[in-house]
């Protein structure tokens, strides 16, 4: 062989374990699809006023309780305002549920399960307990209680579900940091002289972040379903704001005279939810070292 | 000169359910300046936690170093808060583990991990740290290194992974380093290879070398002195050329004979030491490797044998030796 040849060799492309995860996702049909169906989504959300003539508080008394029809896809509401636009901007609503909750949820449960994990000891004590008197709570019932608490703006209403949900995300880190604790490459890390900061940041959270990702996207639908139960018994997004919960509770009295109004929310619904599961299951199977080929 | 390190009469013990272990029971040793020390032993004989004990990195609080000193130039290590043992670590006294495949962390690249300690203890940037990982990189006769340094552990054969290893010990230049076993889990030729590489660069530094291994075979040719450890003791040390013509201790003279040997006919059975090393936890009353020794008398039940000078810097701990017989001499 060439000098040339070997240098090709050499030079061909590197497989990232993150890259190998991409490939490994990109095979499994059923979680592409359901990130496609999340991407579109969030792109029509924002771009809602581009897909529709309509907004989602306009009301027009002349058009109440449509059925669908080309100048109202998904018919209007009892109050003549057009289902699809509202659904359009309940996505918003409910994805930004799903982001910021985890976003909260990992600034909380980060910290405290690698803290517990590393630390161990009394302070691992103490944080787990904490932890396990927050995960006793019936959530929607805390969730309640800190919405009582905190006031009814959208943004407060992110902060009871995520001030909620941070408890298995900490539990889940701390799991990880436990045993990899023990791997010999923490030791090694160790014999260089390196700190536990320096050892938890760049040698623990890397390696356990797979689970983490994977926890957090099963994670969105239940922020998302939490925010829709919250609506639906009337303590979520105050209206004029659409929300899917809204909708489908408005939808719901009317279930056997206009069922429809019930049925856009629901699919909607139903589809989000199963893409964010379907998306978790395809980036678990793709994050584990043992499924690489 | 004064040695280096003198590690004098060290005890490591582990607490465990069945009470505790005494891996390491009051062994003492000293590395000169640019020297080459070679600790033999079979498995679970000490070696390895007598070397982690030098860096303060035995398990707790399962294990605890309960007495002893380790004088590394000067300072007692035992006594150096955790904070200036940090920067001891790494950049003074630096190990090369057994397996570098679980010594690596597989989610880093190679020379993320290479120039870890460079970063800490040299304050290189991120930047200056690669550049320098790719200078040892290729220093430890890795091709490419500068593409190299972008790989993970995974992308890097078994022989690779061990160079890197011994790149990460030597990044900062140390004036110890500890060989764990660097080559058991090599195969023969690439560990001719690797022992000579790390014989290279510790005359270039003129580091000194604690090289523990159970391979008789190649520590004649590296170390200038060997100790020999047996159930959590020094049982015989001397200069290499001392222990290997005139073994003083049954033990020692058992692990030479249990070297294959080209020279011999091949007809010649391997021998091999009868029996298990004793329980660390209740060790024997008296010399340890009693019960397996084929030339213990009364003696030997009773009274633990010290270490005693035998010839000329040549010690061992065995009373049939020091009465002046060597029976095991052929």
């Amino acid at each position: 062989m060439t000098a040339q040849a070997n240098i090709r060799v050499a030079t061909r492309p590197h497989h990232t374990l993150w890259g190998d995860a991409w490939v490994r996702l990109r095979r499994n049909k059923l979680a592409m699809a359901g990130g496609i169906f999340i991407i579109l989504l969030a792109l029509a959300a924002i771009f809602a006023p581009l897909l529709t003539p309509y907004t989602f508080a306009k009301q027009n008394y002349n058009a109440i309780l449509q059925g669908p029809s080309w100048t109202h896809p998904m018919g209007t509401d009892q109050l003549g305002r057009d289902t699809f636009a509202r659904l359009l901007y309940g996505a918003r609503t409910s994805l930004a549920v799903g982001i910021f909750t985890q976003f909260i949820v990992i600034c909380i449960g980060l910290p405290i399960g690698s803290i517990a994990g590393y630390a161990g000891g009394k302070v691992d004590n103490y944080l787990m307990r904490f932890v396990d008197v927050m995960y006793a709570f019936p959530d929607i019932l805390l969730v309640i209680l800190l919405r009582s608490v905190l006031g009814g703006s959208i943004f407060n209403i992110f902060l009871a579900i995520g001030l909620v949900a941070w408890v298995n995300i900490a539990r889940l880190v701390r799991g990880q940091i436990l045993s990899l604790k023990s791997r010999d490459f923490i030791a090694a890390s160790r014999a260089m002289g390196g700190m536990g900061r320096h050892i938890t940041w760049r040698h623990l959270l890397p390696n356990s972040l797979g689970p983490v990702i994977v926890s957090i996207t099963f994670n969105v639908p239940r922020a998302i379903f939490t925010e829709a139960a919250l609506s639906y018994i009337g303590i979520g997004v105050q209206p004029p704001t659409p929300s899917w919960g809204t909708m489908i509770q408005d939808g719901f009295g009317l279930i056997f005279a206009k069922p429809y109004m019930l049925l856009f929310p629901a699919i909607a619904l139903a589809l989000l939810m199963l893409a964010f599961t379907f998306l978790g299951e395809g980036l678990r199977d793709a994050l584990d070292p043992k499924m690489r080929r | 000169m004064a040695p280096l390190l003198e590690v004098r009469n060290i005890k490591t013990y582990f607490q465990t359910q069945d009470g505790i272990v005494k891996a390491v029971d009051g062994v003492s040793y000293d590395v000169n300046r640019g020297e080459t020390i070679a600790l033999v032993g079979e498995s679970g004989c000490g070696k390895t936690v007598s070397a982690l004990s030098i860096l303060r990195l035995v398990a707790e609080p399962a294990g605890k170093i309960l007495a002893g000193e380790i004088i590394f130039d000067g300072v007692d290590l035992l006594k150096l808060s955790d904070e200036d043992m940090h920067k001891m670590r790494g950049a003074r006294i630096s190990i090369i583990f057994q397996e570098p495949q679980t010594y690596i962390n597989p989610v880093l690249t190679i020379g993320r991990q290479i120039s870890e300690g460079l970063e800490f203890h040299k304050n290189m940037s991120p930047r200056e740290g690669m550049q320098e990982a790719a200078r040892l990189l290729k220093l430890v006769g890795i091709p490419h290194p500068e593409r190299r340094i972008y790989d993970y552990p995974h992308q890097f054969s078994g022989g690779m992974r061990q160079r890197a290893m011994i790149a990460i010990a030597i990044a900062c230049q140390p004036q110890l380093i500890i060989a764990d076993e660097p080559t058991t889990v090599v195969d023969v030729t690439i560990q001719a290879q690797l022992l000579e590489l790390i014989r290279n660069i510790t005359k270039e530094f003129n580091t000194s070398l604690i090289l523990i291994t159970h391979n008789l075979g190649i520590v004649a040719r590296y170390a200038k002195r060997v100790f020999v450890m047996y159930a959590g003791n020094i049982i015989e040390y001397g200069s290499a050329m001392d222990v290997y013509h005139f073994p003083c201790h049954p033990y020692t003279a058992g692990l030479l004979a249990s070297v294959p040997r080209l020279d011999e006919p091949r007809k010649v059975r391997l021998q091999s030491i009868e029996g298990q090393p004793p329980d660390l936890i209740a060790p024997p009353r008296g010399c340890a490797f009693q019960d397996r020794c084929a030339y213990s008398i009364p003696q030997c039940l009773n009274e633990k044998p010290p270490l005693q000078e035998i010839g000329p810097n040549h010690y061992t701990a065995c009373w049939v030796s020091q009465k002046g017989t060597r029976p095991w001499q052929k």
